[in-house]
C-alpha cells in the first residue's frame, strides 16, 4: 500500500498521485464554486474562502489600489485652490473653529504654491504635482471628504476600517471577504510598506473576519522598498528540491494519518495548505521582483532617481500584483516620521513629499492605462485627513478632518471631474459632503457590492464596513 | 439620588407619556384646526417646505425609514420628533431642532448630511415654523409604531438565560454501563433520544495526550506515558488528572484561557502604542489564581472591585487590571469622549466576559434584540463614571492610564533619578542632531552663491541623480541644490531672484557670481554689524540687503536643508546620531519601572448619569441612577449604593452572587468550551437572543449548580468533566457516517472532537519536543519600559520573540502581534474572545516550513536524537514517542530511515560534485546527516498528527 522504496525516486509518482488524489480533487472542485459576495461562509467551512465570488451586481472595478499619503496632505495646497485664502491671508477665520481641534490655530495662511489649470477639464492643481497634473483628465477629485477624528491614530483607523473607536476589519479585508480573489497563489489583499504606527496592523487587519481576509504586509514604512518581503516566504537554508522532498514525506505522513483518523475537512484542508504554500513561495517573490522590468519602466516610475526611487518601486510592485489578480493593494507613502504631517515647515515638507510621489504616481497611472488596467482598476489617493487653512505657528497647518481632498481614477468613475466642495477657505466640507463612510459605500459600490448587504455576524451583531451609515455618491459614477 | 425601579419605570413612561399627550392634543385639535390664519403658513408649506422635505429628508426620515428615531412625513411625527426630542416647536423657530440642524450651526447635528440647504430654503422653513408650522399631512401609520426592538423586560425574564438556575436530576438512560458520572447521564439521554451511541473509549495513549495538552498545554513525555500505561489501577487516569492539576503549568494553560476573555495585552495599540509595562502583574495574578484554584466568585469580585475590599492588598488591586487593560484612543483630544469610550469598553468587556451580553450596542440605543435598555446601560455607566481609569499625567497629547503604585519613597526617588537619566540620553541625541544641523546650515549659507550658479545649470524637473552630478564637483549638497532649484521655480515672482532668472536664462554664470556674491557678503557683514550695534536689531535698513539677509537665513528658503537626518547628514554624522538614539532607546527599555499595577480606583462619585442620546456625549437625556440591568435582577429589594463609593463593589458582589442567572452559567460553559472545543452554548460570549441556545440546557444548569456548590472551584469542574465517559471517548466512531448524518456538528458529543492545537501549545510543544523549552514562570517579559512607545513614528518594532519560555510569557503587542500568534488564530487582544477560531490557511504552512523557530527547533531535536547512544531505529522511535506520544510502525521506521539515508547520500554526492575542497571544512552542524535528521524532525512538527489532538 505504501511505497517502501525511495521517496526521492518516486517524487514524480507522488506528485502525480497527489495531483489526482482525492484531496486535490476536492480542492479543485471547491475552487470552481462561486458563491455570492458575502454569502457568509462561516469560518472553518471547507470551501476555499479565497475563491472568486460573484458581486451583488456587475462591478465597474475589479480591483482597488490605495495610494495612502500618511500624515495628511494639505488639500488647499494641492487639489483644492482657495482664492479667498490668498486674499484674506493673515486674517482670522471668519467663522467658528470646530469644538475640538488638535492644536492651537492661528490666522489664515495662504498657500505657498500656485495653482494652474490642466487638461481639457481645466481642473486646477498646484505646482506640487507637475507630473500628476498631466493626468488630470483621468482623475475624479473628491473635494468634500470628511471624517471625525482629528488625531492620526483615530483618523487612520476611521479611514481604513470605518471605526476610530474599536478594532474593525479593514476595507481591504471586507473587499476580500466579499469578493475573494482571482489568483489562488497570491494573497488577496496586500499592503506594501505600511506604517506600524497609528493603528498599525489594525489598518489592514481582518479583526473578527476570518483569517484569510487579513492583509499581507510586505515590509513596513521603516524599510526600503528594495529590501522588503513577505514574512517566511523563503526558506533561509533549503533549496526547492530539498523542500519538495520534505513536503513529499510530509504529505505521505499526513495521508496516512488522514486514513486513520477518518474523513476530516480540516485535515484535508491542511494537507492542501502546504501545497498552496509551496506554490506561493515561488509565485510571490516572482511577482514582487521588479528586476526584469525595462529601463523605460524604471524611468517612468522614477526608480532611476533617489528622490522617487522608493515610492516608485512600491508603485511598480503594486502594478505587478494588480496585474496578477490581487484584489486590493495598498501602497503607503510614509517614512520614519509622520510624512505629510506639516504642523510646521509646510513649505519644505510638502515640497519634499510631493517630489517623492509625484512622478511615481504619474508613471503608475500611465502604466496602468497603457496596459488597459486602468479601465477596471480603481485608484484611490489621499491621506487620513487634510490640513487647516489656518496657520499653526508661522509655516504650518494643523490636522483637518472636517473637509479634505482625495481623488479616484479608473474603475468606472467620471474622468476630469471634481465632486463636492469645501467652504470658501477650505475648512469644512460644504457641498456634496462625503463622509468616510460614504467613501467606503462608494468604493464597495464600484466593486459591485451593496455596502449595506456586505455583512458579517459576530458576537450577536451584523457588522458592516459602513456601520450604520454610508451613502453612495452616484454623481461620480461614469 | 438613587432612583427606585418604579420611579425609573415612571421615567421611561414619562417620555412615552409626553409623546402620547402631544398626540392626543393633536387628535383633538390637530387637522381640524386648519383655520384662515394658517393659510399663509400653509401656502409656504406647500410651496417651500413640503418639496424640500421630500427632496432632502424623506430618504432617511419617512415611511419605513426613521433614522435617529425621526420621521418628517407628517405633522405628528415632526412634533413628536426623534431620539433628541421634538423636531418642531410650532411658533418657536429657535426651539426647533429641525431648524438648528438645517442651519448647520451645530457641528454635531447638521442636516441634510451631504449638502446644506439653500439660504432661501432655510429661511422659508424658519418662517413656516414661526407661523405655527401648519401641516396638513396626517400620520398614515400608527403613531406608536413598534420599534424594531427585541425582547421586552418581561419577555426577557422568560428567556432561558435570564431564568434562575433550575434543579435537574440526572436523567435515566438505557445504556446503564456507560455513564461514569452524572454528566454522562445528561449527554447519553440526549444521544439515545436521537438514536445515537457514544464512541468507544479512547486508548490510553490518546487519553494522556489529550489530557496533558488540555490541562497544561504541553505534550506528555515518554516517561509520563510509560507510567500511565504501566498503571493498571482503575484510578490511573484520575491520578494523571490530579498530577496535571497540581502542575504550575496548569495555571499557564488555563490562565491563558482567561486572558483571552480579559483581552490581555502588553501594549495599548489602538491609536498610540504605548507599552503596558505593568500588565504582566495582572497576567501573573491570573495564572496564580488558577493554580491555587481561587474560588471563581472571589476571582470576579477582585477583578472588578479589588481596590474597594476592606482587606484590599497588592494582589486584589492588581486584579483590577482587568478593567484597565482595554485598548483606548489615548490621544483622543476630546476628553469627555475618551472617558465615555473607555467606560463603553469596560462595560462591553464586562458584559461579554461575565454575562455573555453585548452591552456595547446599548450605548446608542436600546438593545435591538436583548432586553437591555439604554437606561440599564447608563445606570451601569454611572458606576464606571465614578471610577477612575486615568492618571493625571500625560506624555504630550497622550493621556496616561491609572496605576496603583506599590513603591515606597526610596523607590520613588530612585525612579526619579532614572527618569532624569533617560531624559539626558534623549537630550544627548537631539542636541547632537541640532549641532550637526547648525553646522550644515552655516556651511550651506557660505556657499549661497555657488548654489545659485549651480542651479542655473539645472532644470527644475531634473532628477536627483542629475543634480548630484552637478553638485559633486562643486562640493555642494545634492539634496540642498535639488531643493534650491525647485524653490527658484516655485518663486518666480521673488524680486531677489529676478536678476538670477535673467542671468540663468542667458547662461551667464559669471554674471550670477558678480551680482550675488557681493550682495550676500554685504548682507551678512551688514547684519553682523547691525547686531553689534544693537543686539536687539531685527532687520537691516537697506531693503535690498534685508531681502538678501532674509533669504539667506530662511530655514525654508532657497537654501533649506532636508529635514530628514538621512537626507541631510553624511554617513559618519548619521551613524553617530543613530547610535545616540539607539543608546537612549535601549537605556529606556531596560530601565526599571516603578512597582505598580494597572488598575482602577474610585474617582468623583456621580450618583446619576444622563442617557446619552444616540451615544452622543453632546446630546444628553434623562439622568439615571446607578443600578444593575433590570432583566438580570435577582431581588425586588434594590441595593443601596454608598454615596462615598462608585458602587463597583456592589456590582461585583451582585455578579458573583449564587442567585445570578448568568455568571455561573457563562463560566461553566466556558470551561466546557475549553475542554471540548465547543460550548453547550456554542456562543460562549453571547447568551442573548442572537446567541446559540444550549444543546443540553439541563446539563448546563446542573453544572452551574454543582460548580457553585463546590465553592466555585474550577479544578472541581475539571475533575468532573475529565472523569466522565464523554471526555474519555475516542475521536472516531465505528458508525461514523450515520452519526454524522444525524448530528454533523457533533453537538451531542457522539465522539470526542478532533482539535487543532492553538498557537501557544503548538509553539510550546515544538520547543518541548526538541528539548528547548525554558519552564521559568512569572515576571515581566515585555522588553519595554512602562509607557515607552512600542514604535513611535519609526515603525521599527524592537520586540523580540526569541525567548524560549512558555508562550504565555511572550509579549502581546497590540498592533503587531507575534507572527506565529497571528497566523494561528491568537485572539484579537482588543476584545474578549471565548471561542477562538481554528483556521487552516497557507501562511501557517509557510511559517512551519520556513520560520527560524521551527528550523532551529528541528536542528535541536536532531541534535538531541543524535546525541543519544542508540541506533537510528531507536532514534526514530524516540522521535515518534516525543512528537506523537506513540511508537512508529515498522513501515514508518523504514520510511524515515530511507528518507534520511537517501537525502544524506544525495547531499554528499552533490557536495563532492560542486565543491570537493569544502568537505574537509564541514562541521558537524552542516553535516548532511544532521541536516537530514533536521528535515525529518521538521516534518514531524509540520504534520497533522502533531498539530491535531485526538
Amino acid at each position: 500500500m505504501y511505497p517502501e522504496h525511495s521517496l526521492l525516486a518516486t517524487r514524480r509518482h507522488l506528485l502525480q498521485t497527489s495531483a489526482v488524489g482525492f484531496g486535490h480533487l476536492a480542492f479543485q472542485s471547491l475552487l470552481q464554486q462561486t458563491a455570492t459576495a458575502a454569502d457568509a461562509t462561516p469560518p472553518g467551512r471547507p470551501a476555499d474562502p479565497l475563491a472568486a465570488k460573484q458581486p451583488h451586481f456587475p462591478p465597474r472595478a475589479k480591483r482597488i489600489v490605495f495610494l495612502f499619503m500618511k500624515g495628511g496632505p494639505s488639500h488647499v495646497d494641492t487639489f483644492d485652490p482657495k482664492p479667498l485664502l490668498d486674499r484674506d491671508h493673515g486674517k482670522p477665520l471668519p467663522f467658528d473653529l470646530p469644538r475640538v481641534t488638535f492644536a492651537k490655530q492661528g490666522n489664515l495662511l495662504k498657500s505657498p504654491w500656485k495653482f494652474r489649470q490642466y487638461g481639457e477639464s481645466g481642473l486646477p492643481v498646484s505646482d506640487l504635482f507637475p507630473h500628476v497634473s498631466r493626468h488630470i483628465d483621468e482623475l475624479c477629485i473628491l473635494r468634500s471628504v470628511h471624517g471625525t477624528n482629528p488625531a492620526h491614530g483615530g483618523a487612520l483607523l476611521k479611514l481604513h476600517t470605518g471605526s476610530d473607536q474599536f478594532v474593525r476589519p479593514s476595507m481591504g479585508s471586507w473587499v476580500t471577504y466579499g469578493l475573494g480573489t482571482d489568483n489562488q497563489n497570491l494573497p488577496a489583499f496586500i499592503t506594501i510598506c505600511p506604517t506600524l504606527a497609528h493603528g498599525g496592523v489594525n489598518n489592514w487587519g481582518a479583526a473578527f473576519l476570518p483569517a484569510y481576509c487579513q492583509g499581507t504586509p510586505i515590509g513596513n514604512a521603516s524599510l526600503a522598498a528594495s529590501q522588503v518581503k513577505v514574512k517566511h516566504i523563503r526558506n533561509p537554508r533549503h533549496d526547492e528540491t530539498t523542500q519538495r522532498s520534505q513536503l513529499d514525506l510530509l504529505a505521505e505522513m499526513n495521508r496516512e494519518h488522514l486514513e486513520q483518523s477518518g474523513a476530516s475537512q480540516s485535515l484535508e484542508g491542511r494537507l492542501n495548505s502546504f501545497e498552496l504554500a509551496f506554490r506561493m513561495q515561488t509565485a510571490m517573490p516572482e511577482v514582487q521582483d521588479i528586476s526584469r522590468e525595462s529601463a523605460e519602466t524604471f524611468k517612468l516610475y522614477g526608480i532611476d532617481d533617489p528622490v522617487t526611487e522608493n515610492f516608485g518601486r512600491q508603485c511598480l510592485m503594486a502594478r505587478r500584483f494588480l496585474e496578477q489578480g490581487v484584489r486590493f493593494v495598498q501602497v503607503t507613502h510614509s517614512d520614519s516620521e509622520v510624512q505629510w504631517d506639516q504642523h510646521g515647515d509646510l513649505y519644505r515638507g510638502h515640497t519634499k513629499n510631493a517630489a517623492e510621489v509625484d512622478k511615481p504616481i504619474a508613471g503608475f497611472l500611465q502604466d496602468l492605462k497603457s496596459r488597459g488596467l486602468l479601465e477596471d482598476t480603481l485608484v484611490l489617493w489621499g491621506g487620513e485627513f487634510g490640513r487647516t487653512p489656518t496657520a499653526q505657528g508661522t509655516d504650518g497647518r494643523d490636522h483637518n478632518p472636517h473637509g479634505f481632498t482625495m481623488w479616484l481614477a479608473g474603475g468606472g468613475v467620471k474622468k476630469g471631474f471634481a465632486y463636492g466642495a469645501t467652504d470658501d477657505y477650505g475648512y469644512y466640507a460644504a457641498e456634496n459632503k462625503m463622509h468616510v463612510h460614504d467613501l467606503h459605500a462608494t468604493l464597495l459600490h464600484l466593486m459591485g457590492m451593496h455596502h449595506d448587504q456586505l455583512t458579517y455576524r459576530y458576537a450577536g451583531r451584523d457588522f458592516r464596513l459602513t456601520d450604520i451609515a454610508g451613502h453612495v455618491a452616484k454623481e461620480i459614477l461614469a | 439620588m438613587f432612583m427606585n425601579p418604579a420611579l425609573r419605570k415612571a421615567c421611561r413612561c414619562r417620555v412615552r407619556g409626553v409623546a402620547l399627550s402631544i398626540l392626543m392634543l393633536l387628535l383633538v385639535s390637530g387637522p381640524s384646526r386648519i383655520l384662515a390664519e394658517d393659510s399663509a403658513g400653509l401656502e409656504i408649506f406647500e410651496k417651500h417646505v413640503r418639496p424640500v422635505l421630500i427632496a432632502h429628508c424623506y430618504e432617511c426620515h419617512a415611511a419605513d425609514e426613521a433614522n435617529g428615531g425621526l420621521k418628517v412625513d407628517s405633522r405628528p411625527a415632526l412634533l413628536r420628533g426623534g431620539d433628541s426630542g421634538p423636531a418642531v416647536t410650532p411658533g418657536e423657530p429657535e426651539k426647533s431642532l429641525l431648524l438648528e440642524a438645517i442651519r448647520y450651526g451645530n457641528p454635531d447635528m447638521q442636516m441634510p448630511p451631504q449638502n446644506r440647504l439653500a439660504k432661501a430654503e432655510v429661511e422659508a422653513i424658519e418662517k413656516w415654523i414661526r407661523l405655527g408650522a401648519p401641516d396638513p399631512r396626517e400620520e398614515t401609520l400608527s403613531p406608536e409604531t413598534p420599534k424594531a426592538l427585541g425582547l421586552s423586560i418581561a419577555e426577557g425574564k422568560e428567556f432561558w438565560s435570564f431564568q434562575p438556575l433550575q434543579q435537574h436530576q440526572p436523567p435515566t438512560v438505557q445504556q446503564t454501563d456507560w455513564p461514569r458520572n452524572p454528566v454522562d447521564h445528561f449527554l447519553l439521554a440526549q444521544l439515545e433520544r436521537q438514536q445515537l451511541t457514544p464512541a468507544p473509549p479512547a486508548d490510553k495513549r490518546t487519553l494522556i495526550r489529550r489530557a496533558t495538552y488540555d490541562l497544561i498545554g504541553l505534550p506528555p513525555t515518554p516517561e509520563e506515558i510509560a507510567d500511565f500505561l504501566a498503571d493498571e489501577s482503575p484510578e490511573a487516569f484520575e491520578k494523571v488528572v490530579e498530577r496535571l492539576l497540581a502542575s504550575p503549568h496548569y495555571g499557564v494553560r488555563w490562565g491563558r484561557h482567561w486572558l483571552d476573555v480579559a483581552r490581555y495585552a502588553d501594549s495599548n495599540g489602538l491609536d498610540e502604542n504605548l507599552a503596558f509595562g505593568n500588565a504582566w502583574r495582572y497576567r501573573d495574578y491570573v495564572i496564580e489564581a488558577f493554580n491555587k484554584d481561587k474560588p471563581f466568585n472571589r476571582f470576579v469580585i477582585e477583578q472588578i472591585a479589588g481596590d474597594l475590599l476592606p482587606e484590599a492588598n497588592q494582589e486584589t488591586r492588581t486584579a483590577t487590571g482587568y478593567l484597565a487593560l482595554g485598548a483606548r484612543v489615548l490621544a483622543e483630544p476630546d476628553r469627555e469622549k475618551l472617558v465615555m469610550d473607555t467606560i463603553d469598553e469596560q462595560l462591553d468587556t464586562l458584559g461579554k466576559t461575565f454575562l455573555g451580553m453585548t452591552f456595547g450596542c446599548v450605548r446608542c440605543h436600546d438593545h435591538k434584540f436583548d432586553p437591555i435598555t439604554q437606561v440599564d446601560y447608563y445606570a451601569l455607566a454611572a458606576i464606571f463614571k465614578s471610577t477612575r481609569s486615568f492618571a493625571d499625567s500625560n506624555t504630550g497629547a497622550i493621556k496616561h492610564w491609572f496605576e496603583h503604585s506599590f513603591a515606597d519613597e526610596a523607590e520613588q526617588e530612585r525612579l526619579k533619578e532614572i527618569d532624569k537619566q533617560i531624559a539626558e540620553k534623549n537630550r544627548a541625541a537631539s542636541s547632537y542632531k541640532s549641532q550637526a544641523t547648525t553646522a550644515l546650515v552655516n556651511q550651506t549659507r557660505a556657499l549661497a552663491t555657488e548654489y545659485l550658479i549651480a542651479a542655473a545649470q539645472l532644470h527644475p524637473s531634473q532628477s536627483l541623480n542629475e543634480v548630484a552630478a552637478v553638485a559633486a564637483p562643486l562640493g555642494l549638497h545634492p539634496r540642498v541644490l535639488h531643493h534650491c532649484r525647485l524653490h527658484l521655480h516655485y518663486h518666480q515672482d521673488d524680486a531677489l531672484f529676478a536678476r538670477w532668472r535673467e542671468l540663468a536664462a542667458a547662461g551667464d554664470l559669471a554674471g550670477i557670481e558678480q551680482h550675488y556674491r557681493p550682495l550676500f557678503t554685504q548682507a551678512e557683514a551688514a547684519w553682523t554689524q547691525a547686531r553689534k550695534d544693537d543686539p536687539k536689531a531685527t532687520r537691516l535698513e537697506d531693503e535690498t540687503l534685508e531681502q538678501a539677509r532674509l533669504a539667506l537665513f530662511d530655514a525654508a528658503g532657497f537654501l533649506a536643508i532636508p529635514a530628514k537626518p538621512e537626507f541631510a547628514f553624511d554617513e559618519a554624522t548619521l551613524t553617530e546620531y543613530y547610535r545616540l538614539m539607539e543608546e537612549a532607546r535601549v537605556f529606556e527599555s531596560q530601565a526599571a519601572d516603578l512597582t505598580a499595577a494597572m488598575g482602577v480606583s474610585d474617582g468623583t462619585i456621580q450618583e446619576t448619569l444622563p442617557v446619552h442620546i444616540r451615544g452622543n456625549h453632546r446630546n444628553l437625556g434623562v439622568p439615571v441612577a446607578r443600578e444593575f440591568p433590570e432583566v438580570m435582577r435577582v431581588s425586588t429589594v434594590r441595593p443601596i449604593l454608598p454615596k462615598s463609593e462608585s458602587g463597583r463593589r456592589e456590582l461585583a458582589e451582585w455578579l458573583a452572587s449564587s442567585q445570578h442567572p448568568l455568571t455561573a452559567r457563562v463560566y461553566v460553559n466556558r470551561i466546557w468550551r475549553w475542554h471540548f472545543g465547543q460550548g453547550i452554548v456554542n456562543t460562549p460570549d453571547n447568551f442573548g437572543l442572537l446567541g446559540d441556545r444550549p444543546s443540553h440546557p439541563e446539563l448546563l444548569d446542573w453544572l452551574a449548580r454543582t460548580f457553585i456548590e463546590s465553592g466555585w472551584s474550577t479544578k472541581q469542574m475539571h475533575r468532573l468533566i475529565m472523569n466522565s465517559a464523554a471526555y474519555q471517548m475516542a475521536s472516531r466512531h465505528p458508525d461514523e457516517t450515520s452519526s454524522f448524518n444525524k448530528d454533523p456538528e457533533n453537538r451531542l458529543l457522539w465522539k470526542f472532537p478532533l482539535r487543532r492545537l492553538e498557537a501557544e501549545p503548538l509553539r510550546d510543544a515544538i520547543l518541548a519536543v526538541s528539548n528547548r523549552l525554558d519552564t521559568t514562570l512569572g515576571g515581566k517579559s515585555v522588553p519595554l519600559r512602562n509607557r515607552q512607545f512600542v514604535f513611535n513614528h519609526t515603525s521599527v518594532d524592537h520586540t523580540k520573540y526569541d525567548s524560549l519560555r512558555r508562550a504565555v510569557y511572550l509579549p502581546v503587542i497590540r498592533n503587531n502581534l507575534y507572527t506565529l500568534f497571528e497566523q494561528f488564530d491568537f485572539p484579537d487582544p482588543t476584545m474578549p474572545t471565548g471561542d477562538r477560531q481554528a483556521t487552516v490557511v497557507a501562511p501557517q504552512a509557510l511559517l512551519l516550513l520556513n520560520a527560524e523557530l521551527v528550523l532551529e527547533s528541528a536542528d535541536a531535536f536532531a541534535d538531541f536524537l543524535l546525541a543519544q547512544s542508540m541506533d537510528d531505529t531507536q532514534r526514530i522511535q524516540l522521535a515518534y514517542e516525543r512528537s506523537f506520544g506513540r511508537p512508529p510502525s515498522d513501515h514508518e521506521i523504514q520510511r524515515a530511515l530511507t528518507y534520511i539515508s537517501e537525502w544524506t547520500s544525495a547531499a554528499l554526492a552533490e557536495r563532492e560534485e560542486s565543491a570537493p575542497s569544502k568537505t574537509d571544512g564541514a562541521t558537524k552542524d552542516a553535516s548532511p546527516e544532521r541536516q537530514a535528521w533536521s528535515l525529518f524532525c521538521q516534518s514531524l512538527f509540520a504534520s497533522n498528527e502533531f498539530i491535531f489532538v485526538k
